[in-house]
């Protein structure tokens, strides 16, 4: 298999000019390699989870703001767009797409630069950031999913590590494909500024489409993955607070430590570095 | 001497029936056994030093033979063009050869060369070149200049620069008048004659390169016998290429046999070949095969040849009754890499003959570029110059009220003018005044002056008429004849077969010396293993004058050595005996006498100068070699040309154009051409109207549609294949097309005539030009092409898309 | 880039003697495979080395897919590989649309003509220098325009419809049959399908590296011209550097449906000046029950021209291509002194 797609330049160099789009189908097939081996596991996994406490906890705990909400969906969009316009053209349905996603990409960079701003001055950024107790607790839990050896002994705050883990992955790709998805703006006519394919050298250029294929194709897979978990029935209930904002109060005590996620409805003794925060945003 | 001359009369060259029947073979049609085939590896970039060529793939490959890359091959001068380059010059240039068992196999050969070049900067157009900072297309830097030292006259690249503050004041679209390397005056001083002026027209004006495009690429083949090489090539020449051909191979002219029958069009690109044909002989001699190369279209576009593009900035001042009182003239030349052209020496010599002013300087520059290696092409320096000026003379006319012929009347050359440097050249004869108006004549100038700038709805019409001279003819060369015993006149000719020919005109002029019918002739050419002599290169309208005197002195030595016989055998003295109808007789007594069969068998019995056996000392050493060769074969003549010439041969042509340019379209309709010479003695009625008609279409494409286009960024040109470089095809030509001769012999020649290649290119192009300026008015057609595009911008008042001073756009 | 050029590579030749040969073969092959018509754009690319299918599939041994027809509705059926010599001389293509005969011979040379088919006139690729010298553009699988660029040499290029590429449909019948309301009837492994002309080319837009719908698997088999406009009031013209072998710089092809003297129903198509054929829809609008005048001639001349956006080297495509309108309309050049302007065809 052949990773990259190559050309020689008007002068006879060989430069880079694509990923191999076969890669493609391989990132989607990743996906669903890994789905059909969750789906496999399943039961298995699910034995190992946390019960929902019984009793009374009735309520709903706030995990996503109207703001949160909006960018995911927005980012959600223009992330299909991207890949359908970005891959489908490229795999044989043709289609006017160029004007669609370059648009598009420009929404999912507002998008993220309104997620930064929101997640650094009005969120708590510790949600995210993967800690190595994170990751050992993390082991663990996979070792105990496999039924080796007792679960970690806390439950994780907002988002559990695999959560954050995805994140990261998503960033970094997304990064990538944006950055160099920008400069790509120089190859093409459009009102952000004039064309000028020369821009860079051509094995500069080179790099950079391959960089761009690269984030799109790890998207690709992590996109998959991500609309798998979604629509998995454990897992609808955080699908659902994407919808309306909140979790039932229950889950929120099954799935996670209150300690290390405070809610305004949870525990009223509160972890110190949240009580730095306002209040209004702990629901992020 | 009743018989009439068949100067001046139209016949079947020999080389004809076999041209139309397809018969003919040109270099690519000869096969030799076990003949094998060459393929080239071009260069890639523009500019480049080849690291390193890895052969082993391909000579992995069933079939290939050898390759051969600059490493293999003896080094040579790097200011000469090299069989294979190891610092490519220009996109296109041959850096390695492959010789396999068949055309395909070498192809995919090539392809499996692993090339290391590395990258060096570049330059394609002399005006970016000679701006500060800008790039040398030769590492040591952009001209080629000839300096005397110690050790002689030295040919260095040197670098040339125009500080950024001349372009500053020139003006944008104006040539500078910076650093230069050719200057020469006539008169005074021109910038008084200038000042003085009534009328004084500043322009600057830019002149593509061009292909030369002959219908055959000079493909060649070549094999060896017992350490002797025999090459089949296409070449203006035969004579004179085949010191040149052996000397690229590296061998002696003795070991060399050079083939070349027939030459399916040259216009300068082939004067005496080109290296490429060298290759096939020294990769035969490796693989020990013959080695065929055909050359495709495309690679004839890139080591074929181009005429050099040229930035011109004239400046000329007319008196009010419009003679040209100053002449200032300005020209940068697009060198391309290697030697240095002599185009520029033209554009002056050609400027200051045609409009004899009273004052005049010329100066000039040649700078390299990574283009394609330049020749003379058709008029070198002379089509841009009478281009350019001939329009200017219509725009004088107009502002002065002056009729347009009268203008051209007024300045033209007349018998024995006087022109170039210090005015220190002459030219024979010049009937311009009678070639004007006969021209005039036959397309009813006053008619066609009066429909010159109407309009018909969309059409616009217009008309022009040009003159242009350009030289045709030197002297000195040798005739080599002989009449065999079976009574035939066997001419030897070292006369090249361009197409146009001279290498049989040349030769009937022995048959009007002798009195001989043109069947008792039998012409020897095209193969220097047939014993020819010293020739002129076949290039600058030069054959035709040259040759028929060299053709008159051995004919007339033949004469001579007939008559000397006859009175030999029959008494008397040889002045009492003529020649004529295939005998020598004593005059007034037809009968009796001797044929000449008779005297061939004579001349060998009496051995000494009239079988060849003792030659004139003044003969070239080619000839007496070849002479020696013949002699005892029968009753031999040869002579060097040594009747005067009383100053420079110029032949002058007249043209007239009309068209109708669409308004709304910008399309360019010719619908009518004429053409008149001055060519002193009409050789060949039917072969000069075609020169005069050939000549003016390949100036059509020079006017109006052939152009190189290349991308800056890389060096690369498009217009390499028919389509995209646009020489006019049979259906771009005027349906009424008409010429006509002066017809008064150059008396310095004895059979009156002048060669006619080159200026008809001139007149076509010039009177082009003239005729769509009288079109549109006075619109920007600065720059050459004129074609739809800039046609339509300048009908429109849109803005130029690019300025003048720029380059293969 | 192919480092050598004027040879060409070795290929495996079909030469199918019915349409379902061919299409089977073509659809055995894939990508692999190149159906060769009259061969002028084909050997073009061969010998260049650019293109190198490994087999070549030759349709000129169908006797199906020649000759002209009557059509169905009183329209006609042109077989692909009909010769354009065989277009132009057509007493039917003659007599009903005699524009189609005019744009046939403006192809090329007569002998161009002679061995050209319509088909391949319809589905030649663009002629682009950059592209067809081999450069890995974004209509070769790369990610650059090269004819696009401040330096670029793009005098040919287009002036609509740009997307990346700016190659021009280099096609003169296709312009006509665009105007005539042409189909074309594609043969394919399921089958037969009829495509409307302007549905037929394809712009960069959609796919850039291919001219038209057609599929590597499917023949262009015929073209349909409706009845519509047998008899119309049509014209063309093609601006070109030389008379002959020559691409348009840009052309015109007009069909209307007159009403007494006021136009009922008006196609205008447009070539050379974008990636496809193209319809002048905004000019069609201008006309549609006006009478002809030069007023409605210039005014659907700069409705033509509405929204052009030259490259560096191709302004004069826009007056060209607004002046061929204003003459289409008029049905001519503007005519002499002392005639009526709008009286000319």
């Amino acid at each position: 298999m052949e990773l990259f797609q190559r050309a020689s330049n008007p002068w006879g160099q060989e430069i880079l000019t694509h990923i191999d789009w076969s890669l493609f189908w391989w990132a989607l097939g990743v996906g669903v390699v890994f789905a059909a081996i969750h789906l496999f596991l399943r039961r298995r996994l699910r034995a190992s989870e946390p019960a929902v406490v019984a009793g009374d906890h009735g309520g709903t705990v706030v995990r996503h703001t109207g703001a949160a909400r909006m960018f995911h969906w927005v980012m959600a969009l223009s992330m299909l767009v991207l890949l359908v316009t970005g891959f489908l053209p490229q795999v044989g349905v043709q289609f006017p797409w160029l004007t669609l996603h370059w648009v598009f990409g420009f929404l999912l960079i507002a998008s993220i630069l309104f997620h930064i701003v929101h997640a650094t001055f009005f969120q708590s950024l510790r949600n995210i950031w993967i800690s190595f107790g994170d990751l050992r607790e993390w082991l663990q839990e996979v070792r105990h999913s496999m039924g080796r050896g007792p679960g970690p002994a806390r439950k994780p705050g907002k988002y559990p590590v695999d959560h954050k883990l995805y994140h990261h992955a998503v960033t970094l790709s997304g990064f990538v494909a944006m950055i160099t998805g920008v400069l790509m703006m120089f190859r093409i006519d459009s009102p952000i500024w004039p064309r000028d394919p020369y821009r860079f050298s051509d094995s500069t250029w080179g790099v950079i489409y391959v960089l761009h294929g690269l984030g799109g194709v790890v998207l690709v897979t992590l996109t998959f993955a991500h609309i798998y978990f979604a629509i998995l029935p454990e897992k609808r209930w955080i699908t659902w607070s994407m919808i309306h904002g909140k979790i039932p109060r229950k889950n929120y005590l099954a799935y996670h430590d209150p300690e290390r996620w405070p809610s305004e409805e949870g525990p009223k003794e509160e972890a110190p570095a949240a009580a730095a925060q306002p209040a209004k945003a702990q629901g992020g | 001497m009743a018989r009439a001359k068949l100067t001046g009369t139209d016949y079947t060259p020999p080389d004809l029936v076999a041209k139309v029947t397809g018969r003919a073979r040109y270099a690519e049609d000869f096969r030799a056994d076990g003949m094998v085939f060459m393929k080239l590896l071009l260069s890639p970039m523009p500019h480049a030093h080849v690291r390193r060529i890895d052969k082993s793939r391909a000579l992995a490959m069933d079939g290939v033979l050898a390759v051969v890359t600059a490493e293999d091959l003896p080094e040579s001068d790097p200011l000469n063009e090299p069989l294979l380059a190891s610092e490519a010059l220009y996109e296109g240039q041959p850096i390695a050869a492959v010789v396999a068992v068949d055309e395909a196999t070498a192809a995919d050969a090539v392809e499996r060369l692993q090339v290391d070049l590395e990258p060096l900067p570049f330059a394609l157009d002399p005006i970016e070149s000679i701006k500060p900072g800008g790039s040398n297309a030769r590492t040591e830097g952009n001209t080629i200049v000839r300096k005397s030292t110690d050790d002689g006259v030295q040919t260095v690249v040197e670098r040339i620069e125009w500080p950024n503050q001349l372009f500053r004041d020139a003006g944008e679209d104006v040539l500078p008048l910076g650093e230069h390397q050719d200057e020469w005056t006539i008169g005074g001083d021109v910038e008084a004659a200038l000042a003085a002026s009534e009328l004084v027209i500043d322009e600057t004006a830019y002149h593509q390169s061009l292909t030369h495009h002959p219908l055959e690429p000079r493909s060649a083949m070549a094999y060896w016998q017992n350490g002797k090489c025999t090459l089949h090539c296409s070449t203006q020449s035969c004579q004179r290429t085949h010191g040149v051909a052996a000397a690229a191979i590296g061998i002696d002219p003795a070991d060399l046999t050079l083939i070349s029958e027939f030459c399916g069009g040259g216009f300068g690109s082939k004067i005496v070949g080109t290296v490429n044909m060298a290759l096939p002989a020294v990769l035969s001699k490796q693989v020990g095969r013959p080695v065929m190369h055909r050359v495709s279209r495309y690679e004839e576009n890139y080591f074929g040849r181009a005429r050099p593009g040229m930035y011109i900035r004239t400046r000329i001042g007319f008196s009010k009754e419009g003679k040209v009182k100053a002449l200032d003239i300005f020209a940068i030349q697009d060198n391309g890499p290697y030697g240095r052209q002599g185009d520029l020496g033209s554009v002056g010599g050609v400027a200051s003959l045609a409009y004899q002013p009273d004052s005049m300087r010329f100066r000039a520059v040649s700078i390299l570029t990574n283009t394609p290696p330049r020749a003379p092409q058709r008029a070198p320096g002379g089509a841009p110059i009478s281009a350019m000026l001939e329009p200017i003379m219509d725009r004088a006319a107009k502002q002065l009220g002056l009729d347009r012929i009268a203008i051209r009347k007024l300045n033209a050359p007349r018998e024995g003018a006087k022109f170039g440097g210090d005015l220190s050249r002459n030219v024979t004869t010049a009937y311009t005044h009678e070639a004007m108006d006969q021209l005039a004549a036959l397309v009813d100038w006053a008619d066609a002056d009066r429909r010159g700038g109407t309009r018909s709805g969309s059409k616009a019409i217009g008309t022009g008429f040009a003159l242009a001279p350009y030289t045709a003819g030197a002297s000195g060369f040798d005739g080599l004849m002989v009449i065999r015993p079976d009574g035939k006149l066997e001419i030897h000719s070292g006369v090249g077969n361009l197409g146009t020919h001279s290498f049989s005109d040349t030769s009937r002029v022995a048959c009007d010396v002798l009195g001989l019918p043109w069947e008792e002739v039998e012409i020897v050419w095209g193969d220097t293993s047939k014993h020819l002599p010293w020739t002129t290169v076949s290039a600058g309208s030069m054959t035709t004058h040259s040759m028929s005197r060299a053709a008159h002195a051995a004919a007339t030595d033949l004469m001579q050595k007939l008559q000397e016989i006859a009175a030999r055998d029959l008494g008397g003295s040889p002045e009492q005996y003529e020649v004529d109808g295939g005998r020598v007789f004593r005059r007034g007594s037809a009968s009796g006498g001797l044929t000449f069969a008779q005297a061939a068998k004579r001349a060998i019995e009496l051995g000494g100068k009239y079988d060849g056996h003792e030659l004139s000392e003044n003969l070239h050493a080619a000839t007496k070699v070849a002479a020696a060769a013949m002699a005892g074969q029968g009753l031999l003549g040869a002579a060097k040309d040594e009747y005067p010439r009383n100053g420079d041969v110029y032949t002058f042509v007249v043209g007239f154009a009309e068209v109708e340019v669409d308004l709304e379209t910008g399309f360019l309709d010719i619908k009518r051409y004429a053409a008149v010479t001055d060519c002193g003695t009409v050789m060949n009625p039917r072969s000069l109207g075609a020169q005069l008609h050939g000549g003016g279409i390949q100036g059509f494409g020079l006017a109006a549609s052939q152009k190189w286009v290349y991308d800056p960024r890389w060096g690369i040109p498009f217009a390499h294949r028919f389509y995209t470089a646009r020489p006019p095809s049979i259906l771009d030509v005027p349906l009424e097309m008409q010429w006509g001769a002066v017809d008064k012999p150059d008396p310095n020649n004895p059979v009156g005539s002048k060669g006619v290649g080159e200026p008809p290119l001139c007149a076509g192009a010039a009177a082009l030009l003239c005729a769509i300026q009288n079109a549109v008015g006075e619109v920007d057609l600065r720059r050459l092409p004129i074609m739809t595009d800039n046609l339509l911008t300048a009908i429109e008042g849109l803005d130029p898309e690019v300025p003048v001073l720029t380059t293969h756009t | 880039m192919a480092i050598i050029h004027d040879m060409m590579p070795a290929f495996e030749l079909y030469q199918p003697s019915d349409l379902d040969g061919a299409v089977q073969l073509l659809d055995r092959h894939g990508d692999d495979a190149w159906a060769l018509a009259g061969g002028l754009d084909t050997m073009d690319w061969f010998k260049d080395r650019v293109k190198r299918p490994k087999v070549v599939v030759d349709l000129n041994g169908i006797p199906e897919l020649k000759g002209v027809r009557e059509g169905a509705d009183g329209g006609l059926e042109i077989g692909a590989l009909t010769s354009l010599t065989d277009v132009v001389s057509s007493p039917q293509v003659r007599e009903k649309f005699p524009m189609l005969a005019e744009a046939a011979a403006t192809v090329a040379t007569p002998q161009i003509r002679n061995q050209g088919t319509l088909g391949g006139n319809l589905c030649q690729d663009t002629r682009c220098w950059y592209y067809r010298g081999g450069w890995p553009c974004y209509r070769a699988g790369g990610n650059i325009c090269y004819a696009d660029t401040s330096s670029s040499m793009n005098r040919e290029h287009c002036i609509f419809g740009a997307s990346r590429c700016v190659a021009v449909s280099p096609s003169d019948t296709a312009t006509a049959l665009l105007a005539l309301d042409a189909s074309m009837v594609i043969a394919g492994p399921r089958g037969e399908r009829v495509v409307p002309a302007e549905e037929f080319f394809l712009g960069p837009g959609i796919d850039i590296t291919r001219m038209t719908v057609l599929q590597p698997n499917e023949v262009l088999v015929a073209v349909r011209i409706p009845a519509t406009f047998a008899g119309a009031r049509t014209y063309f013209e093609k601006a070109r550097d030389r008379q002959s072998w020559d691409f348009a710089l840009a052309s015109v092809a007009s069909a209307f449906r007159m009403n007494g003297d006021t136009i009922a129903e008006a196609r205008i198509a447009l070539g050379a000046v974008a990636p496809t054929p193209l319809r002048a829809k905004k000019a069609e609008a201008a006309l549609r029950g006006q009478r002809i005048s030069s007023q409605v001639a210039d005014a659907a001349g700069n409705a033509a021209v509405e929204g052009a956006r030259p490259l560096r080297h191709n302004g004069y495509k826009v007056p060209l291509m607004r002046n061929l309108v204003r003459r289409a309309v008029r049905g001519g050049p503007l005519a002499g002194e002392g005639q009526d302007a709008a009286a000319g065809g």
